[in-house]
């Protein structure tokens, strides 16, 4: 009889080898532990072990062997055992369940099993503390440390235990809450959540004390008192997170906020000027929508997932990246998602920032070489788990991210326009459709997710709110949904669960029919104890909601049945405008839809100028060119950032065509592309662009970069221009503060103004607005970290053909030309913070002459004149001409004849905007000339083909070798 | 010619896989696990069945392990039966490691499996292209192809062989695929023309007969020209290496 099993690899594995070289110890050895709640009889012990390893390269341990074949790798004498926090959603004991369940059907029903990983070392007791400390965090994970005989002694005694959820025993009855209170006693409600008989509080709700006010002065009306699913209703729904209020609030003297005046209103102004279809789905549903070809759509949405990555960088990011792949399912009818996109803006993961939450050192932020790995792991594993190629992405690096990690996640999917003759992006949820939940489960995963990512991260900010997605599941629901009940039609709208669960995908659906009414105890549970608002609120994930007509209900829940997914019947769609919810019977929350959705008290916001910090001058210091470039290709923004491009699978689905790693040299481009239909020649082509070290100067150039940029992008490597569309994300920070909120105004106008300009739409959109971080230092002081505003452009666009799409490399004889005029724009640039500079200043974008050369570019392309072509971007023409060597590996001279007093550090290391750095065929050069007017280019140099990158500038000549250059460019990000 | 591909529980390229064997003139479908199960006997009507890449169970307990007890649980003996036509399996990368799992390739002593596919040496997930050389041309998948230029995406794709199997692999001529250097020598497992450090380099095993064919690399990723890494810079023919195996598949019934 034994309640564990334990199998460990006969050979080295790869994650041992690497634990042990970062460690530093030869003797380290780690077993894959599952832990049952019952005993196993011998047969049972030999079956499940049989089921779940490998004999050629496992072995089992038992009472028998354990002390044997654990001595023949070493003397251990410490171990480490992690195994999740109760109710922490674990994967792998899921697949473990389901393989009993497949394998053995019989016998072997009521037990639980949570997978453990158990690490032995041979070392001291500091040498596997550190180890658990990189191996495991203590928010969602169990560390037990003891010593290697105390665990031989489990096994014999069959110690080993697992960690079940054990919620009391609670009977439900309708709980009211009195809000005819004091000022403060309401506010505490909002700050800390409903108090329960036990006088402890649930949570933080993040309503104001205005907003309870208005919830009050309602029910005072209706002449009852709310319930807490009504508050806690409320509270989702009219988060920051779901209604982006500060986006819709009267601002200054901008009545209809910003979003509509700026970002809807650039969309709507260009969709009149067009006249055209390229835009099909706009701002309403969960991701915006564009026109692909005659029977397509394709549709684009990016998510932050910030403050649930501070916490659990993997369960965070996995979180993230699954969840705006559901945006994509929720898209009309439901698109299949056929791109992930990534954008991560970390503190620098080589420095020890010691920040801790509370004061003495306690409750500690993650280490931030920690928390970038495991946001890089958290989309591998989603991205690559569920299928979907992830070509696209970037990470920026700078200190002021230390308290909050920047956490982007994209997704683009496809959708025919027409699904058995109708609109495929139109859904509407009937009266009278049943509501389906399909997918999996619902636990405390994420309670109060909506309500605390809009607030700052501060000691009360409840741990539940960790999630960790489940892929596997999710790519089941997504199968049985994309490939088989989509195309029959059987459902009338669809959405994803993602913050505020239940309360706000059902809340949402329930406008195209009216209202709602939801049984709640028909929700299966993961566990029991829940209460009936936990239920409604739980974000746990990989759920999609329904609307399915009556007569097919049967039918849909068949078929997900039958691919092993889950699906229930929870309540029904009605006309009424009603949103009614019932727990066993009783009526726990009946609010009117209009109230639901629009009853918020709206924000009146006062912006006021900023003080600018200007960036200190710093002294140039003295060495070669050479030894700059090499120093920028270094350093941890310009570097390649290959080794995330090669752990996320960006070939599968068969569509890349343009890859995140280009030339024989593989330099990590800034644009890729997809064909995701394999008749037609058309490509997706992906970029997006940041420059949160502008912000603090100007906010608005820094929006004029990020739109022209992630624009550029797109035209260089060759999408038609009349078919780019833009999504903005808007991560701020105290946006409670009239500066900061002057900061955020000027970037919306002008996002307004260069969309306006380039014609190109937004389509979608994001914002995080509250990005700071409240604690306390090592010595205890108290600290503010606010994010830099970053706002990131995320730029989506269509190839006409094969033959537009560029290259990045020239080929031997090419000319090499910069279109687009330089100016002395260092201040903020990577060259100044590493170099230095004197006086300069920030970029600054004219869309007139930015728009005369890329329609240019476009037309040049499309002859069939530019033989490659790079955007330039950090770091400038000296970075962009140097990727163009790397990448193909051949030589390039130049002559720095300059023009407009600027001097060469300028004109190589400026990131003024707006200019691309080509090359042609000699030949080519009299129709080039046709096209662009000579004021708009500059011919810097050619193509040798040899083994080095030459400039000349008057008599000096300056030389290094492609292969130096390479080995700058592709080092190692220190700390990661 | 009918190609039946398999899908369900992660597995993630049955379309393009699809794909690839309609181009090359097969007719076929998509089937999910479960209907397989609940209908075996329509295995009858197919020529090849193809066991895709992708992520069946998340990996969990070893890639491939939980798909391949699941099919030896409810279609083992039809899948043997299968193999012992004159009929065509092949297995990419999570369906090369779901047919190692069950133990139909190498097949030598015909009871449990004898190969298991390990985590990359790198410890890391390696999505890359790699050269191949093809070192079983007696497979009808591999007939007439010398080298291939294919991509791999794989956290699991080291084979491991116990000494005295690599012998009689050898001996019986089961290794399919082999990474080679940029020189098309073997890699001798050097980082990374050989991605995961396999021992003999070895990318593919075959079964005696060579009509099963369980390979680490992607063919259907490699269809077209366009798939190819920096096609624009290259001369190419309308499709990419992978396209070779498939029109095997094709030959090989014509």
């Amino acid at each position: 009889m034994t309640n564990t099993i334990q199998i460990l690899s006969i050979e080295k594995t790869g994650k041992e080898s690497s634990l042990q070289k970062e460690h530093n110890n030869k003797s380290i050895k780690i077993i894959d532990g599952y832990f049952f709640s019952r005993n196993l009889d011998d047969q049972k012990f030999t079956k499940i072990s049989k089921l779940i390893s490998n004999d050629v390269s496992q072995t089992i341990l038992t009472k028998k062997n354990v002390k044997k074949v654990l001595s023949s790798y070493s003397n251990f004498n410490w171990v480490v055992e992690i195994k999740f926090l109760p109710g922490v959603t674990d994967n792998i004991a899921t697949t473990v369940k389901e393989i009993i369940k497949d394998n053995l059907n019989s016998s072997f029903k009521s037990f639980e099993l949570g997978s453990t990983k158990i690490i032995l070392i041979k070392g001291r007791k500091e040498d596997i503390t550190k180890i658990s400390k990189n191996e495991a965090n203590p928010l969602i994970q169990t560390i037990k440390i003891y010593p290697f005989k105390q665990y031989l002694d489990n096994f014999k005694k069959n110690q080993f235990k697992i960690e079940k959820v054990k919620l009391p025993k609670k009977k439900y009855s309708k709980k009211e809450i009195n809000l005819d209170i004091s000022d403060h006693q309401l506010s505490l409600i909002g700050k800390l959540g409903i108090e329960e008989n036990d006088k402890s509080r649930r949570g933080t709700l993040g309503l104001d004390l205005e907003s309870l006010k208005v919830i009050r002065n309602y029910f005072s009306a209706i002449k009852r008192k709310p319930t807490d699913v009504e508050i806690e209703t409320l509270a989702q729904t009219w988060s920051e997170h779901c209604k982006h209020k500060i986006f819709s609030a009267k601002i200054d003297d901008i009545q209809e906020g910003i979003f509509k005046k700026y970002i809807k209103g650039a969309t709507e102004k260009i969709i009149q000027l067009r006249k055209d279809n390229f835009c099909v789905s706009l701002f309403t549903d969960n991701a915006g929508g564009i026109e692909f070809n005659k029977d397509w759509i394709i549709c684009h949405k990016v998510e932050t997932h910030n403050t649930p990555s501070a916490l659990d960088p993997f369960g965070g990011a996995i979180t993230g990246i699954v969840g705006v792949n559901r945006d994509c399912l929720g898209f009309g009818k439901g698109a299949k998602p056929i791109a992930n996109t990534y954008a991560y803006y970390l503190a620098d993961p080589n420095k020890k920032y010691q920040l801790y939450r509370q004061k003495n050192n306690k409750d500690p932020m993650l280490p931030a070489n920690f928390i970038a790995k495991g946001i890089i792991s958290g989309v591998r594993v989603g991205g690559n788990c569920s299928g979907i190629p992830t070509p696209q992405g970037n990470v920026y690096f700078d200190d002021r991210f230390a308290g909050k990690p920047l956490v982007f996640c994209g997704t683009v999917g496809i959708i025919p326009k027409k699904i058995k003759g109708k609109l495929s992006h139109k859904k509407k949820a009937n009266p009278g459709d049943i509501i389906l939940m399909a997918g999996g489960r619902v636990g405390k995963d994420g309670i109060h997710g909506a309500t605390f990512s809009s607030e700052e991260l501060d000691p009360n900010s409840p741990v539940s709110a960790v999630q960790i997605g489940d892929p596997i599941t999710q790519k089941k629901m997504s199968d049985v949904i994309i490939r088989e009940l989509r195309d029959e039609n059987l459902y009338s709208s669809i959405t994803d669960n993602g913050a505020g669960g239940l309360s706000s995908s059902i809340g949402e659906m329930a406008k195209e029919s009216g209202g709602f009414i939801v049984n709640l105890e028909k929700v299966p549970l993961k566990y029991n104890g829940l209460y009936p608002w936990e239920i409604w609120v739980s974000e746990s994930q990989e759920r999609m909601t329904l609307a399915v007509p009556p007569a097919n209900v049967k039918k849909v829940i068949k078929r997900f049945n039958a691919r092993g997914v889950e699906a229930t019947i929870i309540g029904k769609f009605i006309k009424k405008d009603k949103a009614i919810v019932k727990y066993n019977k009783t009526e726990i929350l009946n609010l009117d839809m209009e109230f639901l959705h629009e009853g918020y008290p709206k924000l009146n916001l006062k912006t006021s100028f900023p003080k600018i910090k200007k960036e200190k001058k710093k002294i140039i210091k003295k060495s070669s060119l050479i030894d700059k470039l090499h120093k920028l290709l270094s350093s941890p923004n310009i570097v390649s950032k290959e080794f995330i491009a090669t752990q996320y699978d960006h070939e599968v689905q068969a569509t890349s065509i343009i890859k995140p790693l280009q030339g024989e040299g593989r330099v990590f481009g800034n644009a890729t592309a997809i064909k995701p239909i394999f008749d037609d020649e058309k490509s997706i082509a992906l970029s997006q662009a940041a420059y949160p070290q502008y912000a603090e100067t100007n906010p608005y150039d820094m929006a004029g970069c990020s739109i022209d940029t992630a624009y550029k992008n797109l035209i260089v490597s060759g999408a038609n221009s009349k078919k780019i569309a833009i999504l903005d994300n808007f991560c701020w920070c105290s946006s409670d503060e009239p500066d900061r909120l002057y900061q955020l105004k000027e970037a919306a106008k002008a996002c307004y103004d260069y969309a306006v300009a380039y014609q190109s739409p937004f389509i979608s959109g994001k914002d995080s607005m509250f990005n700071d971080f409240k604690g306390f230092d090592k010595t205890g002081k108290s600290v503010k970290i606010s994010i830099p505003p970053t706002l990131l452009i995320s730029s989506i666009g269509v190839v006409d053909k094969i033959s537009h799409l560029t290259k990045i490399t020239p080929d031997d004889g090419d000319i090499l030309l910069v279109l687009g005029n330089t100016c002395n724009e260092l201040q903020d640039s990577v060259y100044s913070k590493i170099i230095g500079y004197e006086k300069s200043k920030n970029p600054v974008v004219n869309s007139k002459d930015a728009l005369r050369i890329y329609r240019n570019f476009e037309k040049a392309n499309k002859l069939g004149i530019i033989n490659s072509a790079i955007g330039i971007d950090l770091g400038g023409i000296g970075i962009a001409v140097t990727k163009m060597a790397i990448a193909s590996k051949k030589g390039l001279t130049f002559d720095l004849k300059l023009k407009n007093k600027i001097s060469v550090d300028q004109f190589l290391f400026s990131e003024t905007q707006s200019r691309i750095l080509v090359s042609l065929k000699k030949n080519k050069l009299p129709n080039f000339k046709k096209i662009f007017k000579a004021s708009d280019y500059t011919i810097i140099g050619k193509c040798t083909g040899s083994d080095v990158i030459e400039f000349k500038d008057n008599k000096k000549i300056m030389r290094g070798k492609i292969s130096d250059f390479a080995k700058s460019y592709k080092q190692n990000i220190k700390g990661l | 010619m009918n190609v039946l591909v398999l899908s369900g529980y992660g597995i993630n390229c049955e379309n393009e896989t699809l794909h690839a064997f309609k181009v090359v003139g097969f007719k076929g479908k998509i089937i999910h696990i479960n209907d397989l199960i609940q209908n075996p006997k329509q295995l009858n009507n197919y020529q090849v069945f193809a066991i895709p890449g992708g992520f069946s169970y998340g990996d969990d307990t070893g890639s491939g392990n939980a798909m391949a007890k699941k099919i030896m649980t409810n279609l083992y003996d039809q899948l043997i039966d299968f193999s012992l036509k004159d009929k065509l399996i092949i297995g990419i990368c999570n369906g090369c490691q779901i047919l190692i799992n069950l133990g139909l390739v190498p097949s030598l002593n015909k009871k449990d499996p004898e190969v298991a596919l390990i985590e990359n040496k790198s410890g890391n997930y390696e999505c890359r292209w790699v050269d191949v050389k093809v070192s079983n041309n007696k497979s009808p998948w591999l007939k007439n192809i010398s080298t291939l230029n294919l991509p791999v995406a794989h956290q699991e794709g080291q084979f491991m062989i116990p000494i005295n199997l690599l012998k009689s692999i050898k001996a019986n001529n089961l290794i399919g695929l082999q990474y080679i250097n940029h020189r098309k020598k073997l890699a001798k497992g050097q980082f990374p023309f050989n991605p995961n450090g396999s021992k003999d380099d070895i990318a593919a095993l075959t079964n005696q007969n060579g009509n099963v064919l369980a390979m680490m690399p992607h063919p259907e990723r490699a269809f077209y020209n366009y798939h190819i890494p920096n096609w624009q810079s290259k001369t190419l023919k309308k499709f990419g290496d992978g396209y070779k195996i498939f029109m095997n598949a094709n030959k090989f019934f014509a």
